[in-house]
């Protein structure tokens, strides 16, 4: 088995010279739960130890699409390749993944080591040799003087370490991971996410991480997939989903868009006019223009508007204030527009003019500030 | 979570009449066996001297000891197959029956037979078993045989069958509640490490419901060894088991004979349970 892993036959060396080796690859998946439709053609492309962030809403089909990874599930249509070997038909137990539950499912009637040490018991590695790694392991984890101990003595952050050492020992290919702090008290979040991407860098495995929270898949993702109603609405690097949002459900789910719909006026030199409920505005059209008269979407991150409008912003709207918020070093005022909407401005540092609450201003934003929303695939 | 105090006055209030009861009916009546059972002399009375001699006297007849083994071997019989039988049920009801409607009505289908008294399903086996029952017919129509078979009344195969469907779902129902008590996640997990689905069933599965099997057959061992209903309209009068012993000799007003052989299937029992406690802590059942 292992000889077989590691010593391909020749022609597949070549085809993986021929190409970037992918660890997971998706081909249009489908599944259907009576008249459901959880997951609706998602496609994608997992290189090797590629961090992954599944990040939508919940109901959006994330963990579904990681469930069908896993063969908890099989697809209705499409396929799925594991290191470049077809597994769609292939039961749980014959795919190179390891799976980290939302609560762990740790096994209540097993010791800490029987549990680490299972998944080397099931591929049959001799006693000595499963001793050996459970005990390296369970160091690794800082989680050696548990090795007796069963879950229910666990604590939460005790119950994670031990689900993740069960999951890591057998060195799968892929590691995928149900909202895997979702159930850590907030005050741990940060410190495991970081211990997990570190994780993840020395290892070189592959993590799929299936999370609502946009901080966990901004902050570890490599790449990041964003998905609503059980389609994949935009993927790319953090820094895409965040500046470039492609359809106004991304912009709208990511923090800090203020989004805006209306309908094309005028196009000339690369430029549309766009009048929307609340004004018309000046957005840099992104490839083929759209037709005049089409409805169209497009953002502004509240960190691009400024008070202090000149003739560099003709993006500009008056707003009356309503709120005012901290987070952390940014400053955040909430406005009231036109169109019912809110507008969000966000101010870093001790800049000196302040908006009272209360107070109506003139917010601008600069041409190239506005990203028009070229919808999914774009 | 409850605000009565351990070992407060309510606490003992609380418990008062249930413990009143269980005295009345459980704790005096087996003093009053055990005593009855040392009885010496003849004579209906609380001044008889005590003695062994009842005891010498059952121990001396090599018929009664066999009584006691073949009493053993037929409840272990019945445990092995109803244990069977009801773990196939019990997992068939929660693991492979995926719509909650059809979980139901064939749960429904399986006690509605117990909602009948014990006399009367052991006595409604009889038209199946006997020499022109339902049984003898059905294999004559399908030409097993030519002539019908005497061997299922009054038989110990008998017995065993009408046991076996009266006491299959004391042995599933508690393996029912512990499968539903265990996450699907467990499951999963166990998949994703790599295990088979036997795997799975015999390292996950198994030892989490052990609990549910071994009281399901504690159940089933307690109620087969006081038998003596099923026994007696089954088997006829040619099979008998400790408890139709019991029956024997109360009936020929041998009090003191009785007595002494309630006393050693209450033995046997409680050797039964121990040894299932030892197995398994039922108390974790309730965590």
């Amino acid at each position: 088995m292992d000889s077989l892993a590691h010593d391909p036959p020749q022609s597949v060396a070549v085809q993986g010279l021929a190409r970037p080796q992918l660890d997971l690859e998706l081909r249009g998946i489908r599944k259907r739960f009576g008249g459901f439709t959880a997951v609706d053609g998602v496609s994608l492309k997992v290189e090797k130890g590629q961090f992954v962030c599944l990040l939508g809403p919940s109901g959006c089909g994330k963990t579904t699409t990681l469930r069908c990874i896993a063969g908890l599930e099989e697809p209705d249509d499409g396929g799925i390749l594991i290191g470049g070997k077809e597994v769609t038909r292939d039961p749980p137990w014959q795919r190179d993944i390891a799976m980290m539950f939302q609560d762990f499912a740790l096994f209540p009637h097993m010791t800490v080591a029987k549990q680490v040490g299972f998944g080397l018991e099931m591929l049959k590695k001799p006693k000595a040799e499963i001793a050996r790694r459970v005990q390296h392991v369970l160091k690794s984890f800082e989680i050696l003087e548990l090795a007796e101990r069963k879950p229910a003595s666990l604590s939460g952050g005790q119950r994670q370490r031990v689900a993740l050492a069960r999951a890591m020992i057998t060195e799968p290919r892929i590691l995928l991971l149900d909202e895997p702090i979702g159930a850590l008290d907030y005050s741990l979040r940060e410190t495991v996410m970081l211990e997990l991407k570190l994780l993840q860098q020395r290892t070189g495995i592959s993590f799929i991480w299936v999370t609502h929270d946009q901080n966990e898949a901004f902050s570890l993702g490599d790449l990041v997939v964003v998905m609503n109603h059980a389609r994949i609405e935009q993927q790319g690097t953090p820094e895409d989903i965040l500046q470039r949002p492609s359809t106004a459900f991304v912009a709208g789910f990511v923090q800090g868009n203020n989004v805006f719909h209306g309908r094309v006026v005028d196009h000339s030199a690369g430029l549309l006019r766009v009048e929307t409920a609340a004004g018309t505005f000046m957005v840099p059209s992104i490839g083929k223009a759209p037709d005049l008269g089409s409805e169209v979407s497009f953002s502004v991150r509240a960190e691009r508007l400024t008070d202090a409008v000149t003739d560099q912003h003709p993006n500009r709207l008056s707003v009356k204030c309503t709120t005012v918020e901290y987070f952390g070093a940014v400053r955040r005022h909430i406005f009231q527009r036109r169109d019912g909407e809110l507008l969000k401005y966000d101010q870093f540092g001790a800049q000196s003019q302040r908006i009272a609450v209360g107070q109506t201003a003139v917010l601008g934003w600069q041409v190239e500030d506005s990203v028009l929303h070229v919808g999914v695939g774009g | 979570m409850s605000t009565i105090r351990v070992r407060s006055p309510a606490s003992y209030w609380l418990a008062f009449p249930a413990a009143t009861w269980m005295l009345g009916v459980v704790v005096v009546p087996i003093v009053l066996l055990v005593w009855v059972s040392f009885w010496g002399g003849r004579a209906f009375s609380t001044s008889s001297p005590l003695t062994l001699d009842n005891y010498t006297k059952f121990f001396a007849n090599p018929t009664y000891i066999k009584l006691i083994g073949s009493t053993v071997v037929h409840t272990v019989t019945l445990m092995a197959v109803t244990g069977v039988l009801g773990y196939c049920i019990a997992y068939f009801l929660v693991v492979k029956v995926k719509s909650p409607r059809w979980r139901l009505l064939l749960f429904l289908a399986f006690i509605v037979p117990f909602w009948t008294s014990t006399l009367i399903r052991a006595i409604a086996w009889v038209p199946f078993l006997g020499v022109n029952g339902v049984i003898n017919q059905t294999l004559m129509f399908v030409g097993a045989t030519q002539s019908p078979i005497e061997a299922f009344l009054y038989s110990r195969a008998g017995i065993t069958m009408a046991q076996v469907s009266l006491y299959t779902m004391l042995a599933a129902g508690p393996v029912v509640y512990m499968l539903n008590s265990i996450p699907p996640q467990l499951r999963e997990a166990a998949m994703t490490l790599k295990a088979a689905p036997f795997t799975v069933f015999r390292r996950i599965i198994f030892p989490l419901t052990l609990p549910g099997v071994v009281i399901g057959q504690v159940l089933v061992f307690l109620n087969v060894m006081s038998d003596f209903a099923t026994v007696a309209t089954i088997g006829g009068n040619k099979h008998a088991l400790l408890s139709n012993l019991v029956m024997l000799f109360y009936e020929g007003s041998q009090i003191r004979a009785a007595s002494v052989v309630a006393v050693m299937l209450m033995i046997c029992m409680l050797v039964g349970v121990v040894v299932a406690l030892r197995v398994v802590d039922i108390r974790r059942l309730g965590a």
